[in-house]
């Protein structure tokens, strides 16, 4: 439906407006365009966003979850401008109302698709504005507890968004999650999940998983058994007190090899799909997006082929080369990220130093309590020189102390965290730098010499 | 030492299910700092279900979600003479957060529920909606004859009020603590121990870590003060904690330069405001009091807020405004 020319015109104005605040922002440097133009719809009109998705008639997708909500859009997005259509993102970390706001103010005029990272929080608020034709559920860990409350809470935020789109688009979510997948369980959700190959012997946790959601029934409260497990809680899961169960999904990843940070091999709905990016978690990311592009005709060998020129984004497996060394930024959220990236780093043979970086500003989540639930261990174990840094530094150190190794240097500064890394990497080797939030744009400023472009992403918490 | 030859039997009970605000680094913690003066330690899980082992000389019980509190109660409380029975013995009971809470006489939910706890600690827990949240570093302790300053962050809706036979652990300014109003955090009672305060809290604070080892190791060291170890990495971090100013949250002092943007515009409007009616004459200075009225009252209470640091996030800004809001509604009606 076409608006009145009035309102079009209208929005035509807030628009250049739009534009306006973002070329101002921009020759200013102040980096705070994207929050700032959409605070400014936000405040002014918030029937703006409505009309604006309505206006890509090639459907929006609106990806949630507390982990990989960024790359999973980003391939989402990946595969959809491959098949032509122009496709509108928002950018990493503005993922509040505001920052969809901007995006939609300053969207290309051919624009016919939309896809959208949605914090937890704004999911209330923007599903029924963008009125998405798939909504991507990907997970709930435990993650910034002072901001967002407990993973129950956010699973019941995920569930209330998957009840609005119901019957009018499709829910695709992570099946290996128990209790995200018990949230949606009335919305007949398109399910994916991935499945592993045997734990190398040096990554064996041994005892409890301490970075994991406690493995509860989400029905019942009953223990959970698992036939298959991948990240901290992830997996298949059945409850012999109730009979619940997650069942086998469509969309099933298998990994196949080794991945490294750059590349990985995946068997999924038949079809070989080789990603530009390694990890876990990220073939985690590919199947939701392979499940995602279904929901809009796309198969599976097309999306393959999409995702073969896809490589990492701002800070998540990010390559920089600084003065001929490569760093490798790896964005860490919470103890099961952590985890994750801990055993890509310890597999990843050109990694020959590590940058530990803890941060608590609000962004990164103010209790680094969560350090002593990652297992940083196999880090020790496989000898890596680790160098602490962010604003917790000294907390890093500790942590490090009692996995049983010791920090060559402890630095908040992130420029001389950065050098002390590159001096204890041995030549020719990488450092691997796992970084909080903010402490992940510290080291981009420091690693790049400019603040300018990290500062222009800061989350709106 | 005991009969299996562990000088120190550590327990850390429902490690699968307590497990929210890293509570396995103070289990970790405290083993390490007992293995590297030469003690035999044990390390114990006990999940629901499963007994404590006879010669527990410390046990550990952290923080869940409610729904996981609600799932471990029943086998919780089943354990009520088995833990007093180890208290009596002599053995250290760690409860942090919402393990405090547990060994407390009873919690008193939202809704008004009213839970029993296992009435090791004479103190009481009542829920309340708006939590207690943020960075501590002002707290001293007194704790068996040793006195520390404590460091950590905590994040609480219960407001915890001590009885008689409980002593404080720590004093703290108002704001925070077991109710964020009578500057008390944490209480102590014979060896059972209980504290809000995460980072974890061991870790971070080895002189706390160090007073609950030698009371747990007593039965093997007849009471001997415990070797000093190398604490370059902990005394480091515990210091930098204990230096930061109390509440640096960048929201907040985004919150505050924009209250006092719009106070100032409110001055300069309210000014405007006086001045013409002062041309006009008659109403004058009733109507100059109306209008500056309001900035003083925000003003007021922006500041007043900020200073106190158990205001939650969302609550703040609801707050300032409301102020605002009724202070003009007040105005109107002049």
């Amino acid at each position: 439906m076409r608006p009145s020319p009035p309102v079009r015109a209208y929005d035509g104005t807030v628009r250049a407006l739009a534009l306006g605040v973002r070329g101002a922002s921009r020759l200013a440097r102040t980096g705070a365009g994207t929050s700032l133009r959409g605070l400014v719809i936000q405040k002014l009109d918030p029937g703006f966003v409505r009309r604006r998705a309505a206006r890509l008639d090639g459907g929006i997708v609106v990806v949630s979850g507390t982990n990989g909500k960024t790359t999973t859009a980003a391939m989402i997005a990946a595969i959809l401008r491959s098949g032509g259509d122009g496709v509108v993102t928002n950018a990493s970390g503005a993922n509040l109302f505001r920052g969809v706001a901007a995006s939609l103010a300053t969207m290309p005029t051919g624009s016919r698709a939309g896809v959208f990272e949605v914090d937890e929080g704004a999911l209330a608020r923007l599903v029924p504005a963008l009125r998405p034709r798939a909504l991507v559920l990907t997970n709930v860990f435990r993650d910034q507890l002072d901001r967002f409350g407990e993973p129950e809470t956010v699973a019941g935020l995920l569930g209330d968004a998957a009840r609005l789109v119901r019957g009018t688009g499709a829910v695709v979510a992570n099946v290996d999650d128990p209790l995200l997948w018990h949230a949606v369980r009335d919305t007949e959700p398109v399910g994916y999940g991935v499945v592993t190959p045997p734990e190398p012997p040096e990554m064996a946790a041994g005892g409890p998983v301490f970075d994991a959601e406690p493995e509860v029934c989400p029905r019942c409260g009953g223990p959970l058994a698992y036939r298959r497990r991948t990240i901290a809680h992830l997996g298949a899961a059945s409850c012999a007190a109730c009979g619940w169960s997650t069942p086998d999904p469509p969309f099933l990843a298998e990994v196949r090899g080794a991945s490294t940070f750059d590349s990985m091999s995946l068997r999924l709905s038949d079809v070989d799909v080789d990603v530009g990016i390694g990890g876990l978690h990220n073939a985690y990311n590919a199947a939701a997006a392979v499940a995602a592009a279904s929901t809009f005709g796309v198969t599976a060998r097309d999306a393959a082929v999409a995702l073969r020129e896809f490589s990492a984004r701002f800070g998540r497996t990010e390559r920089l080369d600084v003065d001929g060394a490569r760093v490798w930024v790896l964005l860490m959220k919470n103890p099961a990220g952590a985890s994750v990236l801990v055993r890509q780093v310890v597999a990843e043979r050109r990694v020959g130093a590590v940058l530990l970086m803890v941060s608590d500003r609000d962004a990164d989540g103010r209790d680094v309590s969560w350090i002593w639930d990652a297992n940083f261990e196999p880090l020790v174990r496989r000898g890596l020189p680790i160098v602490a840094g962010g604003i917790r530094a000294a907390d890093v150190a500790v942590r490090v102390k009692y996995a049983g190794g010791e920090t060559v240097a402890v630095e908040p500064d992130p420029g001389r965290a950065l050098a002390a890394a590159r001096g204890a990497a041995p030549s020719g080797t990488d450092v691997a730098a796992l970084a909080t939030y903010t402490s992940m744009l510290d080291l981009r400023g420091a690693a790049l010499g400019s603040k300018v472009d990290a500062v222009a992403e800061v989350a709106p918490v | 030492m005991s009969a299996n030859g562990a000088d120190l039997v550590v327990v850390h009970l429902y490690p699968r299910l307590l497990r929210t605000y890293g509570d396995r680094g103070n289990v970790l913690t405290l083993a390490r700092r007992a293995e590297w003066r030469g003690f035999q330690v044990r390390l114990v899980d006990v999940e629901v279900g499963e007994p404590l082992p006879p010669d527990a000389g410390l046990v550990v019980l952290g923080g869940g979600t409610d729904r996981v509190q609600e799932i471990i109660g029943a086998d919780l409380a089943s354990r009520r003479a088995e833990l007093g029975g180890a208290a009596a013995r002599g053995a250290v009971i760690l409860g942090i957060c919402g393990g405090y809470q547990f060994l407390g006489r009873r919690y008193v939910t939202l809704e008004g529920r009213s839970i029993e706890g296992l009435g090791l600690l004479d103190v009481e827990t009542v829920a309340r909606a708006r939590r207690i949240i943020g960075r501590v570093n002002k707290a001293h302790a007194a704790l068996w004859g040793r006195e520390f300053d404590l460091v950590g962050f905590e994040n609480h809706g219960g407001r915890t009020s001590l009885g008689p036979q409980a002593t404080p652990l720590a004093r703290v300014p108002r704001g925070g603590g077991n109710d964020g109003r009578d500057g008390t955090e944490g209480a102590v009672q014979g060896t059972i121990l209980g504290t809000y305060l995460h980072g974890p809290v061991v870790p971070v604070n080895p002189a706390f870590a160090d007073a609950v080892l030698e009371r747990a190791l007593a039965p093997a060291t007849g009471g001997a003060p415990l070797a000093p170890l190398e604490d370059g990495a902990e005394r480091r971090a515990h210091d930098e904690a204990l230096r930061r100013p109390p509440e640096s949250a960048p929201r907040r002092r985004r919150l505050l330069a924009v209250a006092a943007v719009l106070a100032l515009l409110l001055a300069l409007a309210g000014r405007a405001a006086a001045t013409e009616i002062d041309e006009d004459g008659a109403l004058g200075t009733r109507v100059a009091v109306c209008a500056t009225n309001p900035t003083e009252v925000l003003l007021h209470r922006t500041v007043r807020t900020v200073h106190d640091r158990t205001v939650h996030h969302g609550g703040y800004v609801g707050w300032s405004i409301r102020s605002s809001a009724s202070a003009a509604s007040h105005c109107s009606s002049i």
